[in-house]
């Protein structure tokens, strides 16, 4: 099975030099570790619906579903990992896109755990793309990196002007309950995003970056203190990201705060970034619903719905 | 990949001492381009005691070298490999690759601020042909104008090869930072410059960690310092820009 050419590309990535071995299970790449996932959402009969949907394990998504009772016309899917989390060896293949007018939602069944690994690393590619005046949130759990694990993943956002996508990362600083070495445990973690308007220019890059032994890492600026951070693009019109930013102060409180949060402006009016950082998910997880709440009802005038018990 | 090479005797020689004595110019963080106006985030960094003595101020001027050398280092040196054989689309390449990447209004306004002034002193006191265009382009908004460029630009007509040029940029964080903190938090300067002799020695590990990263690899990951940046722009009392 032929391997794409983007996660060919990361494969050639520097920082996974040291990290070439093959697993002593299934070879890395091997058929059932390269799992695909393309969905497309578009505007039928006058109703946002997923009308493309193409998967191949170890991910999986079922069926869009209406049960967003604050926002009943939003098709949500859950990405489902049938192997219980990112192994060495794999490469995931994740395609997204909404033609003109259409909403929706895609989330995660879970936490996103990346397992140990002796051997190798796992790869993510991600395209998501949105037509004129296409609102999409993206927004997956939490991601777990385990001890000793090494991921690298690359999202090429291609989003029209009047279009909103509200799309982010919430990482753990590893399993902190489970073992004292565990808190930036891992030996690799690499996330860029790169954002561009359909006629090639580029609005904003990031690439996160944390390696083993990062000296840096318990610094107070970086850190100290937390284990669970996050960092949510709205890449929205400027009117509404200023819209949006009048509402979200910053979240700084002076003694021992259980979470920090603020919002900045994204380079080239591109929108703007929540950056948040907690002691447990649920604490950044609040920060993030905050932002999340804000942006939903400046730019569709809906709101969110309750959060579950179970959450 | 590009290296400085390492000089002849006679060429270093040369050079003279005039090329040490500008290069000291420029690094001087007395040198008028605003500078004095910025902080990098330590007036928020004390507000909110993520920095509050000389050990935490230690730890933030690390952080913030590291955090300029993985994003502004890497471009300095890019832009400073292509403006010394003229090519000036690969300046221009780096620049807005660099601009795309700054999150955080503040801090947009302090390298744009600092990117055109720098470019606006350099051509008061001497003729620097690449940068008079680069400043002409920022003023025609065809490029966004970051600082480390407009160094990367200077430095190459200098002569400087592209370690010096990485020296005097990294130089110039630590001491932008550790001037704010002396008018900032109960410090003397004694112990700024022992922040700053020790945050040196790190210059050429990092020099040694980015001189081989592509643009595209570009990196960031400082979340308290992120959150910092945003704070900034939401306090009421407040001394610098950033």
């Amino acid at each position: 099975m032929a391997l794409h050419e983007q996660l060919r590309q990361l494969d050639g990535a520097k920082e996974l030099r040291g990290f070439q071995t093959e697993p002593a299970q299934m070879r890395a790449a091997a058929p059932g570790k390269i799992g695909e996932l393309r969905l497309g959402f578009s505007v039928r009969h006058g109703r946002s619906v997923l009308h493309d949907l193409y998967r191949m394990a170890p991910l999986l998504v079922q069926q869009a579903l209406y049960w967003d009772e604050a926002m009943p016309e939003l098709p949500i899917c859950a990405i489902i990992s049938v192997g219980g989390g990112i192994l060495q060896g794999d490469r995931y293949k994740i395609d997204i896109r909404l033609e003109e007018g259409a909403c929706a939602q895609v989330n995660t069944q879970s936490a996103n755990r990346i397992h140990r690994m002796d051997a190798n690393y796992a790869s993510q590619h991600q395209t998501v793309t949105l037509a004129p005046n296409a609102y999409l949130e993206y927004l997956p759990d939490f991601t777990i990196p385990y001890r000793g694990s090494r991921f690298i993943s690359q999202t090429d956002i291609v989003i029209a002007g009047d279009a909103t996508l509200l799309y982010g990362e919430m990482l753990m600083t590893g399993r902190k309950h489970h073992h004292a070495d565990e808190r930036f445990g891992l030996d690799l973690l690499s996330m860029a995003v790169s954002v561009r308007r359909p006629d090639g220019r580029k609005l904003f890059a990031e690439k996160i970056l944390i390696e083993k032994d990062d000296v840096t890492a318990g610094h107070a600026a970086v850190m100290k203190g937390f284990d669970a951070f996050a960092s949510i693009m709205c890449i929205t019109p400027p009117d509404a990201a200023a819209r949006i930013k009048a509402r979200c102060g910053t979240n700084f409180p002076a003694d021992a705060p259980r979470a920090i949060s603020g919002v900045s402006r994204l380079p080239n009016g591109a929108g703007l970034v929540l950056r948040a950082a907690g002691v447990e998910s649920y604490d950044v997880r609040r920060e993030v619903r905050r932002f999340w709440k804000a942006v939903r009802e400046e730019v569709r005038g809906r709101t969110l719905p309750e959060e579950f018990l179970w959450r | 990949m590009p290296r400085a090479k390492a000089k002849p005797e006679g060429q270093r020689a040369a050079r003279g001492m005039a090329h040490l004595a500008r290069l000291m110019q420029f690094a001087d963080s007395t040198l008028p381009i605003g500078s004095f106006a910025f902080s990098n985030g330590l007036e928020s960094a004390l507000q909110t005691t993520v920095v509050s003595d000389t050990a935490s101020l230690r730890d933030f001027v690390e952080v913030a070298m590291r955090q300029a050398s993985r994003t502004d280092g890497v471009a300095l040196l890019h832009a400073h490999r292509a403006a010394a054989v003229c090519d000036y689309a690969t300046v221009l390449a780096a620049d807005s690759e660099l601009a795309c990447r700054r999150v955080g209004e503040e801090q947009q306004t302090m390298t744009l601020r600092m990117g055109k002034k720098f470019a606006e002193l350099a051509l008061k006191i001497s003729s620097f042909p690449m940068l008079e265009r680069w400043l002409g382009d920022i003023r025609a908004e065809a490029t966004p104008g970051c600082y480390p460029v407009g160094q990367a630009i200077a430095f190459a007509q200098l002569g400087a090869d592209e370690a010096e040029a990485f020296v005097v940029h990294q130089y110039g964080v630590a001491s932008m930072i550790l001037s704010a903190a002396l008018r900032l938090m109960r410090i003397d300067h004694l112990d700024t410059q022992r922040i700053l002799f020790g945050a040196l020695q790190h210059v050429q590990a990092e020099y040694g960690a980015v001189r081989g990263l592509s643009l595209g690899e570009m990196s960031v990951f400082a979340p308290v310092f992120d959150v910092l940046v945003a704070h900034h722009t939401t306090t009421h009392v407040r001394l610098f820009m950033n």
